[in-house]
């Protein structure tokens, strides 16, 4: 009789058990016997641990490398700011003739890093939307490419892949800017939208202007240089390919950043749900053994 | 002022690369491995059309075709 009415006590207090960890995992638990069988509980465990494991390289990889990309990010910032200063100093304006404008987007190739490149993508798609219909779209990187490709398809112009493998080189840059130099639309003004590094925790999506040569030579400063008209258009395509570089370091660093939080954070819910499901897999062992005990007293006892 | 390498069809950015090409090969053996990694360049682009992803292609062999064209079509 005793046993009887402590079964469904029991049953109540495995349920109350098993809400924590499977309300975390969202697991689809067979809740046939009211408790998982101990043999799914480790293989759950066991496939978490895997994923622990991979996820904590992941992280001391991306740490190593962040410490590189922010180093290429301080040289390359210091670079184009110089690069920069001439367009500062000549005061130049972005041309307000109306005009095509081409956005280069600048993300890369490789996801595992949180919501950058999305956060990327919606920066664009805020941009577009101000202004419909003036701008092309230049996507450096599969990411957003595959994004932006599902939204504004017409608008996409060129893609270019492979950035991101590594830290980005000039020569990168170099070659992406004759490409974007090349194309046979002249455009009023290009825009690179690039994730601006803040902190290690955070970045904003910021665009920074490369001037067109009407811009440039109509710049109320502009004479103080002496610039031939000549030399201004080489003026130009390098002063593209210093922007570009500088956004692709800093977008580079951003990503290592991210994915470094990223993954710390995923580190931090395995071991979570590691140490639920240990819990889980003793309470349920525990359980197991009450069960049978029960079962075997009750027996004994209904012999007698 | 009349460069040259502006006659070929070559860009700026293109002239400076072959240079700095030039420069890093240059350099004594140990320091050339560090600068000449520097100067790698492995990319893909594709054009779009129309809201259609065109062939993908080689970024390098892209820009130097380009650039022959750009000179003979400048030289006739």
């Amino acid at each position: 009789m005793l046993s009887r009415a402590a079964r469904p006590a029991f049953k109540a207090g495995a349920a109350v058990a098993l809400r924590p960890a499977a309300a975390a995992a969202t697991l689809p638990i067979a809740q046939t016997a009211n408790y998982v069988t101990l043999r799914e509980i480790e293989g759950r465990l066991k496939s978490i641990r895997n994923i622990e494991k991979i996820t904590k390289t992941m992280k001391i990889v991306a740490s190593t490398k962040l410490t590189r990309a922010q180093r290429a990010m301080t040289e390359s910032r210091s670079y184009g700011q110089t690069s920069n200063k001439v367009f500062e100093e000549a005061e130049t304006k972005p041309s307000e003739e109306a005009g095509k404008t081409l956005l280069v987007v600048c993300s890369s190739d490789k996801g595992l890093c949180g919501g950058i490149h999305s956060g990327m993508t919606r920066a664009t798609r805020r941009l577009m939307n101000e202004h419909p219909g003036d701008y092309d779209i230049c996507v450096l990187g599969e990411k957003c490419k595959a994004q932006l490709s599902r939204s504004n398809a017409k608008e996409l112009i060129l893609s270019f892949a492979g950035v991101g493998k590594d830290v980005p080189t000039f020569a990168d840059a170099q070659a992406i800017a004759d490409q974007i130099s090349l194309l046979p639309t002249d455009y009023a003004s290009i825009k690179i939208m690039y994730n601006k590094f803040i902190n290690a925790q955070s970045y904003e999506p910021t665009v920074v202007e490369a001037y067109s040569e009407e811009a440039i030579a109509a710049s109320p400063n502009f004479a103080a240089f002496e610039i031939d008209d000549e030399v201004l258009a080489n003026l130009r395509e390098y002063a593209l390919a210093n922007s570009i570089f500088w956004a692709l370091a800093e977008g580079h660093a951003c990503e290592q950043s991210a994915r470094r939080n990223a993954m710390d954070n995923a580190s931090k819910n395995a071991g979570d749900m590691i140490s639920k499901f240990t819990i889980l897999f003793n309470r349920t062992r525990q359980a197991v053994i009450t069960n049978e005990l029960v079962d075997i007293i009750t027996g004994a006892s209904a012999s007698e | 002022m009349a460069f040259a390498w502006k006659a070929a069809g070559i860009t700026y950015n293109r002239y400076l690369a072959v240079a700095a090409r030039v420069v890093r090969r240059s350099l004594k053996d140990d320091k050339r491995l560090a600068a000449e990694r520097r100067g790698e360049m492995d990319l893909r682009f594709a054009k779009w059309e129309n809201g259609k992803q065109g062939e993908n292609k080689s970024l390098a062999t892209a820009n130097t075709e380009a650039m022959a064209q750009h000179a003979s079509g400048s030289s006739q």
